[in-house]
């Protein structure tokens, strides 16, 4: 008996020793990878981390997706659905058997509550793993530590981040580290109404060109708004409200003046610049050209209506205006509100840059880039996030990589008239054949995308329409962009108010200038962040 | 004995207590502490250590000195809270008074109406007076006196300062909160006995010498109570007023309470600076505590919270 159980004891411990062996030794045999190079091969590295999260037990990756903006912009999220196609399309034809979801496609209308809310959820790991928003927030996100630093993966893919118009790359940049990458942009010119301007004898011929030579200024601005007014136009002038950012801040710009300092990183009140602004501004209100309270007046029932009615000689807009007023019922002269035909805003509107402020001066433009920012915290929701961040992290980054494809790009610009981020995307907008495919949906896209752009499509798809943006296009070798600083926002506000009381007649620009001052330095963290400059010119005259 | 008495009042005040520390005083409390701390942006894991001692308050402190919109915020406080609170008490109790002498059904009707404010969805109401109150000819008030030939061009209503706006915040706010008042009150109309109105009847009192010798005088404690919490919300109420603000009716300078200005420092900027609000919070506060205290010293709020007599022990 006794000799029974030693041989059952031995066989227990042998069979224990080389179970172990195995185990142990399947363990050195199988090292699981938690991270992967990128090489900047999109199709390896995409199989690489495929490879990797499968080797980790993981056949599901989800991730949610943050987008806000005008109702066109839709393509904001759903280009992170199609990547997410084009990517598992990559491993099932690759048998790696991993598949991305996206599980929440969040889209609202204001890009600054949207922004809030991110603010608000991030800390909690609630907000979206993408985010598509102005650039004018990363600089706060990016200090904060809630976007993800991007600079060494966007190394490995040089050929493709080459490919955006550099000052877009800039723009998503904080601290000379990249945050993020350019979604869209889009330029904001100063419309011209064609039928009141033959009304008044003003010819718009060739008036791009004395706009870019700065023959024509905001004095000649002045001088035909008038001559409108006085020809019976309600307004000579309409232009946006609300924050100071960005419209706006063109006239700083327009008359030379800057707004950041690159050797002190603070933000700048250039006062030369910033009275000019004001006095224009209160000269065209003073004179009954441009509303008063037009910081106040209703965007749908009052500031789309006058400019489409051609109720107004000029208009500082922005591009995406062009479809906006052939996708919304603004135009009501006929009694029931529709919105325009493109031929309609063809025939009625032409579009320079933002003239020079006087003599001497450039015109501008100003952009505020849309970038596509991955969360900090990307990935979290998936299965052993903390062993596997780098993976989740760079298959991110690949996603937003592959978001920014050309024809994503290039659809979103054509429906959104907004401007292409890389000169592939502005090579198809100008490519009649791929129009008349993205017209018929005739392209390789998710279901779910063609679905919820067909109405889109159908309504902004036009030929007029990308001849627009081709013309348009070169706007950006004039764009300025506010400056990228975390204070900024702001002084943006400061700024309206100051606008806002200025054009009320509630102070002259001088008074305007100084509150500016003062609001400055009643706060000491602001104060610091500020270098006021120059003085109010004396002897300047306008128009 | 004693012990009893203790567990069967821990019994029955531990929800209660459990309540006011979880709701009132652990949030005052971290209110207090965020204003010690740089705390912006939601970052709880990046300054929630980083104690700044006073640095909050003394930025405050600057710009109430310098920053002129911040006076225009405290009166604004004042103006709003004080004239709002005499609408929402005085206007509560004039409808129930009102609607106390009136058949059931009809006062029933008129109680609803005045609760139809309080029972709408914020923003599909202030929306209502955003139409209605808009300074341009799509303004429903300025097409009504345009029409009838009042006014030749639109009014601005809400950018006269300070007047045109106050008024707009006031009124707003004065519809929403005197429904509470009305219904507190002809609760307390409810329970005076009904004999003593019509004893007064048959002596020939009119409904005013009823409602100044007789229900006036039996509603002091619940005249306190709404005067008191009315009070306190008004000072720290601020949804209508913001999106009235944010839709740029009325004037942000004389549309901005101190509440208002704690949400927006907190919550509504590009750089959101929750230790500045913080601070601004524990201010408002301070008011809010001293106000109510003074309130219930004037009205002698202890006179009702007396032993009763003849209790047994």
């Amino acid at each position: 008996m006794k000799g029974k159980v030693g041989i059952l004891l031995a066989m227990v411990v042998l069979f224990g020793v080389i179970a172990s062996g195995c185990i142990g030794s399947q363990e050195t045999s199988e090292t699981k990878t938690t991270s992967v190079e990128l090489t900047g091969d999109f199709v390896k590295d995409v199989l690489a981390i495929g490879k990797a999260l499968e080797s980790n037990g993981v056949s599901e990756v989800k991730f949610s997706a943050w987008g806000s903006g005008d109702p066109n912009s839709v393509m904001r999220v759903y280009g992170i659905v199609e990547a997410a196609r084009r990517i598992n399309k990559v491993w099932e034809e690759n048998g790696v058997n991993v598949r991305i979801t996206i599980t929440d496609t969040h889209y609202v209308a204001s890009f600054q509550d949207a922004y809030q809310e991110y603010l608000s959820k991030q800390p909690l790991g609630q907000a979206g793993d993408f985010f598509v928003n102005s650039y004018a927030f990363l600089p706060t996100l990016a200090d904060e530590g809630y976007i993800l630093d991007i600079t060494e993966y966007a190394n490995a893919y040089k050929n493709v981040i080459e490919d955006f118009y550099p000052s877009l790359i800039e723009a998503s940049k904080f601290n000379g580290k990249l945050y993020g990458l350019p979604q869209d942009t889009e330029a904001r010119p100063l419309y011209i109404r064609k039928d009141v301007a033959a009304k008044i004898g003003f010819n718009l011929e060739g008036i791009e060109e004395k706009v870019k030579n700065g023959e024509f200024t905001w004095s000649d601005v002045y001088y035909w708004a008038k001559k409108a007014k006085e020809s019976g136009v309600e307004w000579g002038l309409i232009h946006r409200k609300g924050s100071a950012h960005p419209d706006l801040i063109q006239f700083i710009f327009a008359f030379g003046g800057k707004l950041y300092n690159e050797d002190s990183g603070k933000l700048v009140v250039d006062v030369p610049a910033v009275y000019k602004w004001l006095y224009v501004e209160w000269k065209f209100a003073q004179d009954g050209l441009l509303p008063k309270d037009i910081m106040s007046w209703d965007w749908a029932k009052q500031i789309h209506p006058a400019i489409v009615e051609g109720r107004t000689l000029f208009d500082i807009g922005g591009t995406w205006y062009w479809t906006e007023w052939q996708t919304k019922e603004y135009y009501g002269k006929e009694g029931t509100p529709r919105p325009l035909k493109p031929e309609e805003v063809q025939a009625w509107f032409a579009y320079t840059l933002f003239p020079a402020g006087e003599k001497g001066l450039k015109p501008v433009t100003l952009s505020q880039p849309f970038v596509w920012m991955i969360n900090s915290k990307a990935g979290q929701q998936n299965p052993k996030y903390d062993e596997l961040k780098d993976l989740y992290h760079k298959l991110a980054f690949l996603m937003i990589i592959k978001a920014s494809d050309p024809d994503i790009n290039a659809i979103h610009s054509v429906i959104s008239a907004h401007l292409p981020v890389r000169k592939e995307a502005a090579k198809l907008i100008s490519d009649e054949k791929w129009l008349n495919d993205l017209k018929n949906l005739n392209l390789d896209l998710d279901p779910q995308v063609k679905d919820n752009i067909k109405d889109i499509v159908a309504t902004t798809v036009h030929p007029i329409n990308a001849k627009f943006l081709a013309d348009v296009s070169y706007m950006l070798e004039y764009t300025k962009l506010a400056p990228a600083h975390p204070k900024y926002p702001a002084l943006a506000d400061i700024f309206k108010e100051a606008v806002d009381k200025v054009l009320r007649g509630e102070m002259t620009p001088e008074e305007g200038v100084n509150y500016i001052i003062q609001k400055i330095n009643a706060d000491p963290e602001l104060a610091q962040n500020v270098e006021v400059v120059g003085e109010i010119p004396r002897d300047w005259k306008f128009p | 004995m004693k012990g009893e008495k203790l567990r069967n009042l821990s019994f029955f005040l531990s929800p209660m207590i459990i309540m006011v520390g979880l709701f009132y005083l652990i949030p005052l409390i971290f209110t207090i502490y965020i204003s010690f701390t740089k705390m912006r942006n939601w970052n709880i894991e990046r300054y929630l250590t980083e104690i700044v001692g006073f640095y909050n308050y003394q930025r405050l402190f600057h710009m109430f000195q310098h920053d002129p919109l911040m006076r225009t915020v405290l009166l604004t406080t004042i103006v709003f809270v004080g004239i709002t609170l005499i609408i929402n008490v005085f206007g509560g109790l004039l409808l129930a008074l009102g609607t106390f002498f009136i058949n059931e059904s009809s006062a029933s009707a008129i109680r609803l109406l005045w609760l139809l404010p309080r029972m709408s969805p914020i923003a599909v109401y202030s929306l209502v007076w955003y139409y209605f109150f808009h300074g341009s000819n799509i303004g429903t008030l300025n097409s009504i006196l345009m029409k009838f030939g009042v006014i030749s061009q639109p009014v601005p209503w809400g950018q006269i300062v300070p007047w045109g706006a106050w008024s707009i915040i006031i009124f707003v706010n004065g519809l929403v909160g005197v429904s509470f008042g009305m219904i507190v009150f002809t609760s307390a109309l409810n329970q005076i006995p009904k004999e003593l109105v019509i004893a007064a009847r048959v002596d020939g009192a009119s409904a005013w010498q009823i409602s100044r010798k007789i229900l006036v005088p039996m509603m002091k404690w619940h005249f306190l109570y709404v005067l008191t919490w009315q009070f306190l919300s008004l000072l720290t109420t601020y949804p209508h007023l913001f999106l009235l603000v944010q839709w740029d009716l009325v004037s942000r300078d004389y549309g901005t309470t101190l509440a208002l200005y704690v949400y927006n420092t907190a919550f509504g900027r590009g750089e959101q600076d929750q230790g500045l609000a913080a601070a601004a919070a524990v201010l408002l506060s301070i008011i809010g505590i001293l106000g109510g205290f003074v309130t219930l010293k004037v009205l002698q709020f202890e006179k009702m919270i007396h032993e009763p007599r003849g209790d047994i022990e």
